[in-house]
């Protein structure tokens, strides 16, 4: 089988620029997991139906598995790994921690991701609301009431200024 | 309830924060200098005669490292259950023979993906197809191909019989002749997928120094080091298993996995790390899935309800091996006989290879199945008595302290009080009779409740069939707590340090653990048999008591008091009713190792579930003790049906549990949710469809899994029959596997009371419900 011949490109990811030479046929997930060894962002079924994967493109949730790396340079890439500063989790993630929305964690990545695209665009959601926006996100660990409820809870700190 | 400063509380999972950064580290995450991609080579045929294998021309290709079939191997079967009766029967890569589509045949490991493909794809393997049989009760005729014909047979006179259980007590002709009703209905239940999101995945290392290190997605690394040393003929002390975190397993990752196996075999070959990981089809097309299981049931009732007697036959489709049909076939008994007092009963239980995928244990192993067939007839039953279904399961149920056939007591049992609470909450009866009476109105959407119960075992002996654990106090006295256990998402983890906090009287945050590294922690029962938190969670009190109890000593010395004069605030020991005197955890220890010839304080604990018995008990009659402590649970489910589209939907699910007490009520919490959503999903939308022994829906786009818009609205009720006590081990039970047959039997009986329904096959999909309301409506014209 012949190889593409790799193009350096330009990724922005979690703030940071990186330059890395890669064949166009391969993906943003394995470009952040294999080059840039963000292992943070998962794999779980490479035909984009259980958003394991999840990251943000300019703040919109993207199945990583399912888009070219060649195909979002310069655009701003977040990922799990850019959410928190330093120990200080992001007020999502800490209710996620808090509220039991965490057992195996295969999931937790992409779903806190897709919660804060929610949150950044809808700052005090309605239950449908959050269930529509991670029905694209699989969890078979929680049964999702207790990731709805951490949702739910993080938008209400947020709002009372916590 | 004593006072309890960290155990009975809902602490925050310890690794909550690294899984929500994304910094824990799951097997596919880990990358090793100079790691090999392996990828297996597998059967295209349900059943076939390899007449040659070629890699020569594999071996060739630039970047391939090594490539390994079955003459590379030592050619030594392993099975999940090995016992005189039934010996192991599957070799890690296949030996002249292939028996189910997907068995692995070669593996090849190479510098990158792209190679270690176009490896697989120049190995030439010359296959002479045999005839094959993938219906169990086909493959039980005379005519049947025989798939093992050299294999010990369990049992005649049927074909293809892997393994057989029968068992019984009483007089049961007489129940019948005695019986006032008796039913009888065959009830059977698809294959599921496990669906957890990390696929298998495999990084195996063998170093110069000759030993074998892997990390592996499974469910126990003590097991995995039995079997891994066993295949490839190592000692133990030349493997070694270590922890990863683990995306979600449901059964699925116990047992040797034969990737496990051959990226092993690889890198003894060529000394560099192996990774395999399968994608997503690999995972549906070739790794065990659950038991399907047909049902047959025949129960005889006194006119009161009272059961008399029941005959019940199960018929397992094992697959190509063993795998665990031939202990589904035995737990299968368990789950009839726990919950209910049955006073006669023949039970006669077969699993029949075919040449179909090999099964695993799935959450629940065969109670999901045998409670919906059970639990629907009872409703049938009750119906037809005119009592109903509460008072019907009221009147069998099994009290406090009863004592079962196989010698198990059911000791503080909760069930009665399980099934009397969750009526209440729901309003059950008041809510039953309404749907009744409005199946007869023009409105296309009916409502209906149903109740499910279940008693489910804490543990059993079956290999390393105990846990040890250490604890260890360092010298600002702060913990660290070694244990062999492996956390699969439970939380086990979390409450292990709930304990070891509690004994010690040290934050939680303080507890640090040290887990599942078969060369530095201590041997663990494992996180498959619904007994880690009663084993293991008893060890760690044990040694943490222990070291206590050195502090104390110490202290007792330094302080010049009584050690029983002792307590403890604030990581400070004092003398009662005299605070001055006082000392700290930390002196306390530089004491100890400054008098007591360096005694840093380091505790040890054992813990042993049925301590007096020597082993399992038997598959093939059932005798012997199973478990110390039977969990209960009664689930109601109310659910909507959709009688023009066939569409159910569970509405709520409510359960009260009795799982002793709970250590860490979020995490109790969490375990009923996620067996209400996997309920859900056996019931309304997962079935692997098979043709020919291949999987056709090999993605989760085919294989619908419950979604966040499918979210059911969950209620619990704790039902608390234990507790906590110093000085003394507790007693507690499961709650991670029993309760997914609670919601399935309630939702079963909650759409016959909607629609007058009996369905009879899992799951209940729009078409199967839409038939069901139309034999319905002809047999009322009729």
């Amino acid at each position: 089988m012949k190889k593409l011949p790799k193009q350096l490109i330009s990724l922005k990811v979690n703030g940071y620029e990186y330059e890395v030479a890669v064949r166009p046929n391969r993906t943003l997930l394995e470009v952040l997991r294999e080059d840039l060894r963000l292992t943070g962002t998962k794999e779980g079924c490479d035909d984009g139906s259980c958003g394991t994967c999840t990251v943000l493109l300019e703040g919109v949730p993207l199945r990583a598995c399912l888009c070219l790396a060649v195909a979002v340079q310069g655009k701003e890439v977040t990922t799990i790994e850019g959410l928190a500063e330093g120990d200080q989790l992001h007020p999502i993630q800490r209710a996620f921690v808090d509220h039991g929305a965490i057992q195996c964690g295969y999931c937790s990545p992409g779903m806190i991701l897709t919660a804060k695209a929610l949150l950044d665009t809808t700052p005090a959601p309605t239950e449908q609301d959050i269930k529509l926006a991670i029905s694209g996100n699989f969890c078979r660990c929680t049964g999702y009431n207790k990731i709805v409820r951490a949702i739910k809870i993080a938008s209400q700190n947020a709002a009372g200024g916590k | 309830m004593e006072n309890l400063l960290y155990v009975g509380k809902s602490v925050p999972r310890k690794d909550g924060p690294l899984k929500a950064t994304g910094r824990a580290q799951y097997t596919v995450d880990l990358s090793l200098p100079g790691m090999l991609v392996g990828k297996v080579l597998r059967s295209p045929y349900p059943h076939a005669r390899i007449l040659s294998i070629d890699t020569s021309k594999a071996n060739k290709l630039p970047g391939v490292k090594a490539v390994v079939t079955a003459a590379d191997s030592l050619q030594i079967k392993h099975g999940f259950v090995e016992t005189p009766r039934y010996p192991a029967d599957q070799y890690p890569l296949a030996v002249d023979t292939v028996r189910h589509v997907g068995e692995d045949v070669a593996g090849v490991a190479a510098i990158d993906e792209d190679t270690a493909e176009e490896a697989l794809s120049l190995i030439k393997v010359e296959y002479e197809p045999l005839p094959a049989v993938f219906d169990p009760e086909e493959a039980m005729k005379p005519e049947a191909p025989e798939i093992h014909p050299n294999h010990p047979k369990a049992n005649e006179p049927y074909r293809n019989i892997g393994g057989k259980t029968e068992t019984g007590w009483g007089d049961l002709e007489k129940a019948f002749n005695e019986s006032y009703l008796i039913r009888e209905d065959k009830y059977t239940c698809q294959m599921r997928a496990h669906g957890y999101l990390e696929p298998q995945a495999t990084v195996a290392h063998f170093d110069y120094s000759g030993k074998l290190n892997v990390w592996t997605s499974s469910m126990g690394v003590f097991i995995k080091r039995a079997k891994l040393a066993k295949t490839l003929g190592l000692p133990y002390g030349q493997v070694r298993v270590l922890k990863t975190y683990v995306g979600g397993a449901f059964g699925g990752k116990i047992d040797l996995f034969h990737h496990e196996y051959i990226s092993a075999l690889l890198s003894m070959k060529c000394h560099l790390p192996v990774k395999i990981v399968y994608s997503r089809e690999e995972v549906f097309k070739a790794a065990r899935h659950g038991q399907p299981l047909i049902v047959q049931i025949k129960t005889g009732v006194a006119k009161d309800g009272a059961i008399l007697g029941q005959e019940i036959r199960t018929i397992n489709d094992s697959g190509a091996y063993h795998g665990s049909g031939v202990v589904v076939i035995f737990l299968a008994w368990g789950f009839a006989m726990a919950p209910y007092r049955v006073p006669n009963m023949k039970y006669e239980g077969y699993s029949i290879y075919t040449n179909n995928l090999v099964r695993a244990p799935q959450r629940g192993h065969g109670a999901p199945k045998m409670r919906f067939a059970a639990e629907s007839q009872f409703d049938m039953i009750a119906e037809e008595l005119g009592i109903d279904p509460i008072e019907f399961r009221l009147r069998n149920a099994r009290k406090p302290g009863e004592l079962l056939p196989n010698g198990d007591s059911v000791k503080n049992f909760g069930l009665i009080e399980c099934i009397t609470r969750v009526d209440h909450r729901t309003d059950f009866k008041n809510k039953y009779a309404t749907a009744i009476r409005e199946r007869e109105t023009d409105s296309k959407i009916k409502r209906g409740i149903g109740i499910g119960t279940t008693a489910y075992f804490g543990g059993s002996l079956i290999y390393p069939n105990s846990s040890s654990v250490i604890v260890k106090l360092n010298d600002d006295a702060s913990v660290s707590l070694m244990t062999g256990a492996l956390d699969v998402g439970q939380g086990c983890e979390t409450v292990l340090c709930q304990i070891a906090a509690e004994e010690l009287a040290v934050p939680v945050e303080e507890v640090q653990v040290y887990a599942a590294d078969t060369e530095t922690t201590p041997v663990d029962i494992g996180s498959w048999i619904s007994g880690l938190t009663y084993v293991t969670g008893n060890a760690t009190k044990k040694a943490a008591a222990q070291a206590m109890k050195k502090l104390l000593v110490i202290a007792a010395e330094e302080l010049k008091a009584d050690v029983k004069d002792l307590a403890t605030h604030h990581k400070e020991i004092f003398v009662n009713h005299s605070p001055d005197r006082r000392i700290s955890y930390a002196q306390a220890i530089a004491a100890s190792i400054a008098k007591n010839r360096g005694d840093s304080v380091i505790g040890e604990g054992h813990f042993r579930t049925m301590k007096d018995e020597p082993t399992h008990p038997s598959l093939a009659t059932a005798k012997g003790r199973w478990t110390e402590n039977y969990s209960s649970y009664a689930t109601v489910a109310e659910v909507e049906v959709d009688t023009e589209t066939g569409l159910v939907k569970i509405l709520k699910a409510t359960t009260a549990h009795d799982c002793g007490f709970p250590l860490n009520p979020t995490l109790v919490e969490g375990q009923i949710d996620g067996q209400v959503s996997m309920g859900q999903g056996h019931m309304l939308t997962e079935a692997l469809r098979v043709e020919k022994g291949c999987v056709i829906n090999p993605s989760f786009l085919e294989y619908k899994m419950p979604c966040a818009l499918d979210m059911v609205e969950t209620d619990y009720i704790d039902v608390i029959t234990e507790k906590y006590q110093k000085d003394r081990h507790y007693n507690t039970k499961e709650v991670g596997e029993g309760y997914v047959s609670g919601t399935v039997a309630a939702v079963a009986n909650a759409v016959y009371n909607a629609t007058g329904v009996r369905l009879k096959q899992t799951p209940f999909s729009p078409d199967r419900v839409l038939d069901g309301l139309e034999q319905t409506a002809k047999r009322k014209e009729g």
